[in-house]
């Protein structure tokens, strides 16, 4: 392998798909083949991620591309579609499918329905060292003899078998050595149903499609499948092929079932046992306390706070840097450009720099979060963090998986949101996604604590109840809505592996940890440094000036709708500005009532940044003074509800790589902070 | 016909047939629940989600779940 990756004229490059079920170790053989030469990105047209990349071997030019980790190829989620959809019509030169030694069994599952597709396949059977210490000893070659396609032994935590995987694939795609591969025969038992099926489909489907596959998912009721063919085939003829499907309605037990006993019949020959072996069942201490329903939650958010701390303890130099050395850079370029137009200074000084800025310092905290992410779900424990989490997460329509991002969002929302990836489901993911900002971070309960206390003094804690109770239906609401608008099929329920634990890969962990941070940085601070920028556009032009800025002017635009909510046009500002931080929110509203020193040229963005300070006290005073409480109430609860901060925006198109997906978002918690206002002060004019 | 659900920890059965419908049946027999699967049930506390051993792995599965999973053949 050399460093090169660049085509060379007239060379081709060849197509690599990488299969597998997940925890078979497929993205540590992915980071193996392609080193630091990956691209992350979206499947087309699809907020899946997609990573690919790229090597050489002897002058040849390899493109990998990692499918995601499923168990089967029928239609039932997403990454399944995307999986076949991209073997059948991407037709890469090779498809590895990733095996697990010491499972055999289950992990050959998906190699039985790679196999009937039409492309050329190798299996890496990865862990077989695990599979030897547990006394089973494999036969390579039989096995090889008997599925008919190259099988490579390997050890990929270790890198062993990773230079014979890559011949193996130079061999297969250079010689285009004809591979015959024994394809199981599932129709056994629904023989004549099947017959049927080909001779009615026969001629009717995309060539790119082999007859005998389609008919078999036809038979195991398969959704995409079933379209496929309604729309090349004549409507008597679907008939004919509804009636026998609805015949034979338990086809699809009876299929899998054909290609476990294939598998079966091949582990009996090739696998032989060593006394030792045989399954140990017994369950380890820790993993008892780690599925207890009782001690798993307290043990799962431990080890979150052990987390954050240690996230904590890596950004605190970095945080420290860019807090004190942020106000030096500032003022620095405030000298610099004493000679340049006025708004440049303002635009660098007060926008670009404080937001950048502070998001930088952040990065150091998120790298630990997702170092930290990445070494639960490497090691195993994730699953069990699920396991426990299932029974609160079900029943605001999530997954058990979503339990981790959404504990970390009662932390920080950035995280909280980045975190979501360690949910495998295209549609638990963004719902997930979405949910975890309405979680309140450590920074909005402490500004809510602060408000409360603020305008409401010993009647606080009363408040801070209602905004929980608020908060858990509001939850129980969205999950409910975001099923019904983006859950077509029927609820999966909870079925879920909990994979051995094992130790963990220091290399994969941090290759995760680099990419997702890396993705931050890319997508996430192109976000936060162009909105710092648009807020101080807004706050500033045309005059230099906020009460006559656009801001300042929508602001009095929109006193109509804030009337609704009891909020006159500078609370509506400072909910705008609370968009941007909470922290600072209560700063602006300092400038707008007149408060600080010089409103002409204290800027919005730096007090929302806080990169500014601001006597707090004072303001309090003031405030109280000409805000009713019903206002201050819908206030609060806005604020509580809106967009958590401009961090978790990036975040979220950070993760998405959607335009759609996080306007879409912002435009939801916006409306959910205006209905939470509204109902607030209606509440507030009659109690209050 | 017994399901997965009435076992009791430490207990094994055969799986003998799934209901419900396509997905779940096309989801758990893709996961090894096909019929004349040996499984174990490892923790069963009477609600919440069960967790199971079979084929090699540990597998959780929901109450609503287990209960679709028909077995025969209950034995220590």
């Amino acid at each position: 392998m050399t460093a090169k990756t660049a085509d060379l004229p007239g060379q081709r490059t060849f197509t690599i798909a990488l299969a597998g079920q997940p925890n078979t170790g497929k993205s540590t053989v992915f980071n193996q083949l392609t080193g630091a030469r990956q691209h992350v990105g979206n499947w087309p047209g699809k907020t899946v991620e997609q990573k690919s990349g790229t090597y050489n071997y002897q002058g040849t030019a390899y493109h990998v591309v990692d499918l995601p980790g499923t168990y089967s190829l029928t239609a039932n989620s997403l990454e399944e579609t995307i999986s076949r959809d991209f073997i059948i019509g991407e037709q890469p030169d090779a498809v590895i499918v990733l095996v697990d030694a010491a499972q055999l069994e289950r992990t050959m599952y998906l190699l039985a329905e790679v196999l009937p597709l039409p492309a050329s396949v190798i299996v890496a059977l990865n862990m077989m060292d695990v599979a030897e210490q547990e006394g089973r000893r494999i036969d390579v070659q039989a096995l090889e003899q008997r599925i008919g396609v190259p099988v490579v032994p390997m050890v990929a935590a270790k890198k062993l078998g990773v230079p014979e995987l890559v011949e193996t694939i130079h061999h297969l795609v250079t010689d285009r050595r004809e591979c015959a591969p024994r394809i199981p025969d599932v129709g056994g038992t629904e023989g004549r149903a099947l017959e049927q099926i080909k001779a009615l489909i026969a001629g009717q489907i995309p060539a790119a499609y082999p007859t005998d596959w389609v008919a078999i998912k036809l038979l195991e009721g398969d959704t995409a499948i079933k379209s496929l063919v309604q729309k090349g085939s004549s409507p008597e003829t679907w008939q004919k092929l509804e009636g026998i499907i609805g015949r034979n309605g338990d086809a699809a037990l009876a299929v899998a079932s054909a290609r476990y006993t294939w598998i079966q019949q091949i582990t009996r020959e090739v696998v032989s046992h060593s006394a030792r072996a045989g399954g140990d069942i017994r369950r380890g201490k820790f993993d008892k306390i780690a599925t207890h329903p009782l001690w798993g939650i307290p043990l799962a958010i431990l080890m979150m706070l052990v987390a954050f701390g240690i996230a904590m303890i890596i950004a605190m130099p970095v945080m420290m840097l860019a807090m004190s050395g942020l106000p030096v850079l500032i003022d620095a370029t405030r000298q610099a450009l004493t000679g340049a137009p006025a708004w440049l200074s303002a635009l660098l000084a007060d926008g670009l720099l404080p937001g950048v800025g502070m998001a930088m310092a952040f990065l150091g905290f998120l790298f630990g979060m997702f170092f930290a992410i990445g070494f639960v779900e490497d090691i195993g424990y994730l699953a069990r963090v699920a396991f426990v989490g299932d029974r609160f997460m079900s029943r605001i329509g999530l997954h058990g998986k979503s339990f981790l991002p959404m504990i970390t969002s009662l932390g920080c929302n950035v995280a909280g949101v980045l975190g979501s990836r360690v949910v495998d489901s295209w549609q638990q993911r963004m719902m997930t996604l979405v949910m975890a900002p309405i979680v309140p971070c450590l920074a909005v309960r402490g500004v809510t604590g602060f408000y409360g206390a603020l305008f409401f003094g010993a009647g606080a804690p009363l408040v801070t109840v209602a905004l929980l109770l608020t908060l858990i239906v509001w939850l129980a609401f969205t999950g409910f809505l975001f099923k019904r608008l983006f859950i077509k099929e029927e609820p999966g329920g909870l079925i879920m592996e909990l994979p051995p634990y094992h130790k963990p890969n220091w290399r994969t962990i941090f290759r995760f940890t680099w990419g997702h941070t890396q993705s931050f940085i890319v997508r996430g601070m192109t976000l936060v440094a162009g909105a710092s920028v648009v807020i101080w556009a807004l706050s500033y032009l045309p005059h230099g000036d906020i009460e006559t800025s656009v801001l300042g002017v929508a602001g009095r635009a929109v006193e109509p709708l804030g009337r609704l909510l009891g909020m006159d046009w500078r609370l509506m500002v400072a909910l705008l500005a609370s968009m941007a931080s909470k922290e600072a929110a209560l700063a602006t509203l300092g400038v707008l009532y007149g408060l600080s020193s010089g409103v002409g040229t204290s800027s919005l963005t730096g007090l929302i940044l806080g990169a500014e300070a601001i006597e707090h006290t004072a303001i309090a005073t003031a405030i109280q003074a000409s805000v009713s409480p019903a206002s201050a109430l819908a206030f609060v609860f806005a604020a509580f509800f809106s967009v958590p901060c401009l961090g978790t925006l990036g975040a979220i198109y950070s993760e998405t790589k959607s335009w759609k997906w996080t306007l879409g978002a912002t435009a939801y918690y916006t409306f959910a902070a205006l209905l939470a206002g509204f109902l607030a002060y209606r509440v507030g004019l009659l109690v209050l | 016909m017994p399901v997965l659900i009435s076992l009791e920890e430490g207990q094994m059965a055969v799986v003998s047939g799934l209901t419900g419908g396509q997905r779940f049946v096309s989801r758990a027999s893709a996961i090894g629940f096909t019929p004349g699967t040996p499984v174990t049930m490892m923790q069963n506390l009477g609600r919440g989600p069960v967790l199971v051993y079979l084929r090699d792995t540990q597998v959780a599965l929901g109450r609503g779940e287990a209960a679709k999973v028909q077995v025969e053949g209950r034995g220590q």
